[in-house]
């Protein structure tokens, strides 16, 4: 009995010190979580940015994933150009999906 | 003769001393100070606290480590995240002049989205930046953060507040955003 009570008194302060040590983990802010808006950087003066500074850095890890779907995008969009003038389009390009 | 006036000089000062207490007590039971946020204090009181501030931050913080690789991308993200969701209601962002608790607080919280301490030693701002976040200070309104964020996650924020006054807005959002970035699927 005086085990079990013992065990009682340390498990409820263990459990509501493993509750306060999450009240402020990174992924309980996740759920209100705001997206970068990267559509910004394509405003701002590339040619001032410096490609070393850890903001330009951060924010280029930011939107890696728009980026690179930008270019394969562009890519995916000349070689549909090239496909059309070629005549050869409608060989080689999906239906977009709805 | 002498040491009869001595004696005498000693007994006043003790009762003066006496009766600085007693006052001093009864004006701290008398309810007379003004204790709200929209009454400032005094000029020298104000002075005083500022002056035992900073003193006791400088000592308690100066001999705190500052890690090399504080200006890294990765722990401007992190830290800008952190700054964003915690600090930046009281201490501002680009773009942002005042908000409910800038305007409310006493002392009202520093707008650090615009103050460059460049006249200062780089490290012992760090080290500054890094002790108040991580034990906030008594009677401002500013929390201690330590418990439940560790050193790692505090030096982030240092990182963050470090470049903080050279962003625009729209760089801000997009450091801050724990978000994904947008990506429209066809």
């Amino acid at each position: 009995m005086k085990k079990k009570q013992l065990g009682l008194l340390l498990a409820v302060p263990g459990l509501m010190l493993a509750i306060s040590a999450q009240a402020h983990s990174d992924k309980e802010h996740m759920g209100k979580a705001e997206n970068p808006d990267c559509a910004a950087m394509s405003t701002m003066d590339h040619s001032k940015m410096d490609m070393k500074d850890p903001v330009v850095m951060a924010m280029m890890q930011q939107c890696m994933s728009t980026m690179q779907h930008g270019s394969t995008e562009a890519e995916s969009k000349a070689h549909g150009e090239q496909m059309t003038n070629t005549g050869k389009a409608g060989d080689h390009m999906q239906a977009p999906s709805q | 003769m002498i040491a009869i006036k001595k004696g005498s000089c000693f007994k006043r000062l003790l009762v003066m001393a006496g009766a600085a207490v007693i006052g001093g007590v009864a004006f701290l039971y008398s309810g007379l100070y003004s204790m709200g946020a929209d009454d400032p204090h005094y000029d020298v009181t104000t002075w005083a606290l500022e002056t035992l501030r900073e003193s006791s931050i400088v000592r308690a913080s100066q001999d705190i480590e500052v890690p090399s690789d504080l200006s890294s991308a990765e722990r401007l993200l992190k830290g800008g995240a952190d700054y964003n969701d915690m600090c930046a209601g009281c201490h501002l962002k680009p773009g942002k002049s005042q908000s409910d608790f800038t305007l409310g607080l006493y002392p009202s919280p520093p707008n650090l989205a615009v103050i460059s301490r460049l006249d200062e030693n780089e490290t012992s701002i760090d080290q500054r930046n890094f002790w108040i976040i991580k034990h906030g200070i008594k009677a401002s309104g500013m929390p201690a953060w330590a418990p439940g964020h560790d050193d790692t996650r505090i030096w982030n924020m240092v990182s963050f507040l470090k470049r903080l006054p050279d962003l625009t807005p729209a760089q801000y959002q997009i450091l801050t955003a724990r978000g994904k970035s947008d990506v429209v699927h066809h």
